[in-house]
């Protein structure tokens, strides 16, 4: 089904019902959340689908910056940690309430991130790439090597999981039942995408696209690339903050190696193999990749390289991601077809 | 004191020409094709390890090693390009291959953690243990071999990419492809033939520093990141920036060791790096490149 | 954008392969005690899970005709040494396979994090690698460690340092990490306490390759007399060679005695050539050992894997061979394990004897053993415990 024919179009345009194709989906998502728990009802396939959360947020944010702002950030590792050990610290060290940290971590990140942005302001392509990579390198390093702050490489333990809920008519809802810190992170991630969703299709979203496509035509219609660019890699770190915040609540223990560099290839490679570019397809990513390695642990020694194969075979032959392939497929049948001659 | 800070003084270079022998072959990658090969460092690994076996296990000698290594790194060379980057480079852009070689990566590493297991090997060589002296300054035999073919090995790429047709015909590709082909150079096999070279030369990195290195199939990862590091700062796609960049990445090694601590080696080097690329982003030795701009 | 239909059908197939892939389903659980190993077996922290493999296998071996009408069964899962697949790991052992009880981890990041998720199922935690003291202090009712702890080693080691050795000057050494840095603390605070001073306590990552540097750093501060090293056999090698060709320790023709812990096997000599002379060290398992119960264990480990066995194969033998006894006595699931364990009186284990404090925490310092490599690389056992 193509976006490009008139009838569907008008139709579209026509039917401005409640009932829209995408609400309709939202209430799919919403009910399968819902569902997953009671369907795997152990401790460890819960376990697992609080990790998808987590991940699923942390591939959507890289996509709002890397995907639609078109920057190449591969230092998502850092503000993960940082947003994990912030608010962590402010919750031990300060004894602030849990959501004031919450916000506090994410506001730190996306402080971060600008602070990132504008250094890297004319940077661009590998350069970019590499200054993201060393600031993760240099944020890793000061969290290992921080130990009157951090405690390094000794770790933080016995982290409480977020306070209990307690909502009229209802008995508190408590966080040490991983069903509902899975309601949790997912509800966050729910609500994260929708509003990356809408930043995306306003105007906001359209100076993103600009400033990737061309960002010298989009600076000579108006568009001011820097502060963009800035607003793009703050949010992509808040959101990833607030993944590192429910990282330390949810597994109770952080060390620096979780945020260790490969982080950042593990994220990239979830938005790449779901999609670059389209949001949804990074959820899908995130669980698949979040999925694979331990579904494969069946398979013993084998288990690292079949995954190294997949993310491999999927960049090779997918380059669009799961969600573009079909797409991508039918115009390569296309373009076979109908192939200029001489030109290579 | 003079001693100890001329004797880092050595040291950092010996660590410096390590990382140079490593990020010799990323530069030249990049000149010619403008993509980052994540495995590069392990293909350094596996030349280690390929001249571990044949040197210990087979005919015990060393330089039949460092031959096998060439072998090894020039194989895998050939075939990352024809599976990965020539596929992919239709479609341009510089993400995809760089995660496929992420990919590969892992594979090349547990691939090698499955033949060889997890257990450091001890590479010794015959330079590996004697000790040169002169008063109370000392390095390795193994040292000297490591700049001496370091040396060697980039006057003779200099040479080659100066002086030969088939290095013009490189430095014609890297600078403008499409010009190149219409001048009659094949670009696709020129850019091949890089790879091949620049992995080979990985491959005898690695028979090189096998007996220095930890011998993990892990010792790729310990040392990649610094090499980008090193790629970058001496501006990417230099040989002579990529020289001076490793040198000086070296001693800042030693010196950081000597009067700070051990454990801030890779803040002052990223940090470097994060100030580079603000002050003068195409490197020690600005290479005149059209940036995408 | 309409998502494809692919996706939802794809994410169905995947539920299809969980069920496929899961672990079979349990046996009946009469006369079988099941095992769960949870051990690093992929990543730079299989160096430790290859080895532990292998002392169970071992040990399975003697035991095929079970004890006391109990058969053994062990099943691994991959913790990483790392906190978060460690918990995975442990999960999803606990909730598919079910064991009685579970051996593991090796990092001391990953036992912390498991613990809890032990002390919760009520299975008893047997652990011989992990060297931080929280792990039994406070520890848990569930979690017992076979082998001394940072705290047992640090003490002695500085103890003899200074009284035996006579050392009054040391520099420290030591990977940065939760078990490098906390040896190191103790080792300085109990010989700073005796009177003697730290020049110098240098950490490095796991990164490092070269020693040069740090060995002329150490080479600067002029007399040193003992270097404790805490660190695993690739970087200790380097380090070692590194002291040699310095010039600072004996077998480069300099006074300084490196001290070690429990992580050098043995091999580490032949390996280290002379460098390795006059290297004292607390070791876990001394090959040297004329008990033949050690002689047995040497002899068994050589026919079947054709090497030396190092400390890590003797640990996991031990551990298997614990649980073996607690069966004997009369133990058959996790809670009478657990009392089993905690009953444990003067077993003979290849590493030392076992038996558990209060805090479940194995005392013997006959686990603490002595070695120097003498000039010919062979060790010899310094008898001070």
């Amino acid at each position: 089904m193509s976006d490009f024919s008139p009838i569907e179009a008008s139709s579209r345009a026509a039917a401005t019902t409640f009932i829209t194709s995408r609400r309709l989906w939202f209430l799919v998502v919403v009910i399968a959340i819902g569902l997953l728990p009671l369907i795997f009802s152990s401790s460890y396939w819960r376990t697992n689908l609080i990790v998808c959360a987590i991940n699923v947020l942390l591939a959507i944010g890289l996509d709002f910056v890397l995907g639609y702002a078109g920057q190449l950030n591969i230092g998502q590792s850092a503000f993960y940690g940082i947003g994990a050990y912030a608010s962590t610290l402010l919750v031990m060290k300060l004894a602030l309430p849990f959501w004031l940290a919450f916000a506090l971590g994410v506001l730190i990140s996306a402080i971060a991130g600008a602070l990132l942005s504008l250094f890297a302001v004319r940077l661009r392509g590998h350069y970019l790439a590499i200054a993201s990579l060393g600031f993760a390198v240099i944020t890793y390093q000061i969290l290992l090597n921080w130990i009157s702050l951090t405690q390094g490489p000794l770790g933080i333990y016995a982290i409480a999981p977020p306070p209990a809920i307690t909502l009229p008519w209802l008995p508190p809802i408590v966080f040490t039942n991983l069903a509902n810190l899975f309601y949790l992170t997912a509800g966050f991630a729910v609500l994260v995408y929708f509003i990356l969703d809408q930043l995306v299709r306003s105007p906001i979203g359209e100076a993103l696209t600009a400033i990737r496509e061309d960002e010298l035509s989009a600076v000579s219609l108006g568009i001011d690339g820097p502060k963009w660019k800035t607003f793009a890699f703050a949010v992509s770190s808040a959101v990833a903050g607030a993944a590192g915040c429910f990282y330390a609540s949810f597994v109770g223990t952080l060390v620096p190696d979780a945020f260790f560099i490969t982080e950042s290839f593990s994220i990239l490679a979830m938005v790449i193999v779901g999609g670059m570019g389209t949001l949804i397809g990074p959820v899908f990513g995130a669980i698949l990749l979040t999925m694979l390695p331990e579904l494969l642990r069946g398979l013993g020694d084998l288990r690292l390289i079949v995954y190294g194969a997949s993310v491999t075979l999927v960049v090779l032959f997918m380059p669009g991601g799961l969600v573009r392939a079909r797409r991508l497929v039918a115009r390569r049948a296309f373009r076979a077809g109908a192939k200029p001659e001489g030109h290579r | 004191m003079l001693t100890v800070v001329l004797q880092q003084g050595i040291n950092g270079i010996v660590v410096g020409s390590l990382y140079v022998l490593v990020a010799l072959g990323l530069t030249l990658i990049y000149g010619v094709l403008v993509q980052i090969n994540f495995a590069h460092a392990d293909i350094v690994t596996s030349g280690a390890f390929a001249a571990y076996f044949v040197a210990h296990l087979l005919s015990g000698n060393y330089f039949a090693g460092i031959v096998a290594a060439l072998i090894v790194g020039g194989l895998l060379g050939y075939l990352i390009n024809a599976g990965i980057f020539a596929p992919l480079r239709e479609r341009g852009g510089e993400l995809l291959p760089l995660i496929a070689t992420i990919g590969v990566s892992i594979m090349l590493q547990n691939a090698m953690l499955l033949l060889f297991g997890p257990i450091p090997y001890a590479f010794d060589t015959p330079y590996s243990n004697k000790v040169i002296r002169f008063g109370s300054l000392f390095f390795t035999t193994q040292s000297l071999l490591i700049i001496l073919v370091s040396g060697a090995t980039i006057a003779l790429l200099y040479a080659f990419l100066k002086f030969t047709f088939l290095g013009k015909a490189l430095r014609a590709v890297s600078q403008d492809r499409e010009t190149a082909a219409l001048m009659g150079i094949n670009p696709n096999i020129l850019i091949m033939l890089t790879f091949i070279i620049a992995s080979a030369l990985a491959g005898m990195s690695g028979a090189l520093l096998g007996p220095v290195l930890v011998l993990t199939p892990f010792a790729g990862t310990s040392v990649i990141v610094k090499a980008f590091a090193i790629v970058i700062i001496g501006g990417f796609g230099n040989v002579e920036g990529t020289i001076i960049a490793g040198l000086i990445v070296g001693l800042i090694e030693s010196y950081t060791t000597q009067f700070l601590d051990p454990g801030l080696i890779d803040i002052v080097v990223f940090a470097l790096l994060l100030v580079m690329l603000a002050v003068r982003p195409t490197g020690l030795i600005a290479e005149k490149r059209a940036e995408n701009v | 954008m309409k998502v494809p239909l692919r996706i939802p059908l794809l994410l169905a197939v995947l539920s299809v392969f969980i069920l496929i892939f899961a672990v079979p389903p349990l046996r009946a659980a009469d006369n079988l005690i099941k095992i769960g190993a949870l051990l690093p077996i992929s990543g730079p922290g299989s160096y430790f899970g290859v080895q532990d493999k292998q002392g169970v296998e071992l040990a399975l071996d003697g035991l095929k005709t079970g004890v006391n009408g109990y058969k053994f069964d062990v099943h691994y899962e991959d913790s990483a040494c790392s906190p978060l697949p460690a918990t995975q790991a442990a999960k999803r052992l606990l909730d598919q396979y079910q064991p009685d009880v579970v051996i593991g981890e090796e990092c001391s990041d990953a036992t912390l994090a498991v613990m809890p998720l032990m002390d919760q199922a009520k299975i008893p935690l047997l652990n011989a690698g992990s060297s931080s003291i929280k792990i039994t202090d406070p520890g848990n009712p569930w979690t017992f460690r076979i082998m001394p702890n940072e705290v047992m080693q640090g003490v002695d080691l500085a103890t003899n340092a200074y009284k035996r050795l006579n050392a009054r000057t040391a520099v420290l050494l030591h990977e940065n990490t939760n078990a490098g840095i906390g040896n190191a603390k103790v080792f300085a605070d109990t010989f700073e306490k005796l009177g003697g001073k730290i020049l110098e306590d240098i950490g490095f990552g796991r990164d490092v390759n070269d020693f040069t540097a740090i060995a002329t750093r150490i080479a600067g501060l002029g007399s040193v007399d003992v270097i404790p090293t805490y660190t695993l056999e690739g970087q200790g090698l380097k380090i070692t060679e590194a002291l040699m060709q310095a010039g600072i320790v004996k077998g480069g023709g300099g006074k300084a005695i490196q001290l070690g812990a429990i992580w050098l096997p043995f091999g580490f000599e032949q390996k280290a050539g002379k460098a390795a002379i006059g290297y004292i060290r607390i070791v876990q398992f001394d090959p040297t050992d004329r008990r033949p119960l050690v002689h047995d264990f040497i002899q068994g480990f050589k026919a079947k894997f054709n090497g030396d066995p190092t400390h890590l194969n003797a640990h996991a033998y031990d551990q298997i061979m614990l649980i073996a006894d607690v069966v004997k006595r009369g133990a058959k699931d996790a809670a009478s394990i657990r009392d089993g364990l905690t009953a444990t009186k003067d077993f003979a284990a290849v590493t030392g004897s076992v038996e558990f404090d209060k805090s479940n925490q194995n005392i013997k310092m006959d686990t603490v053993h002595y070695m120097e490599t003498k000039p010919d690389l062979s060790w010899e056992s310094l008898k001070w415990n």
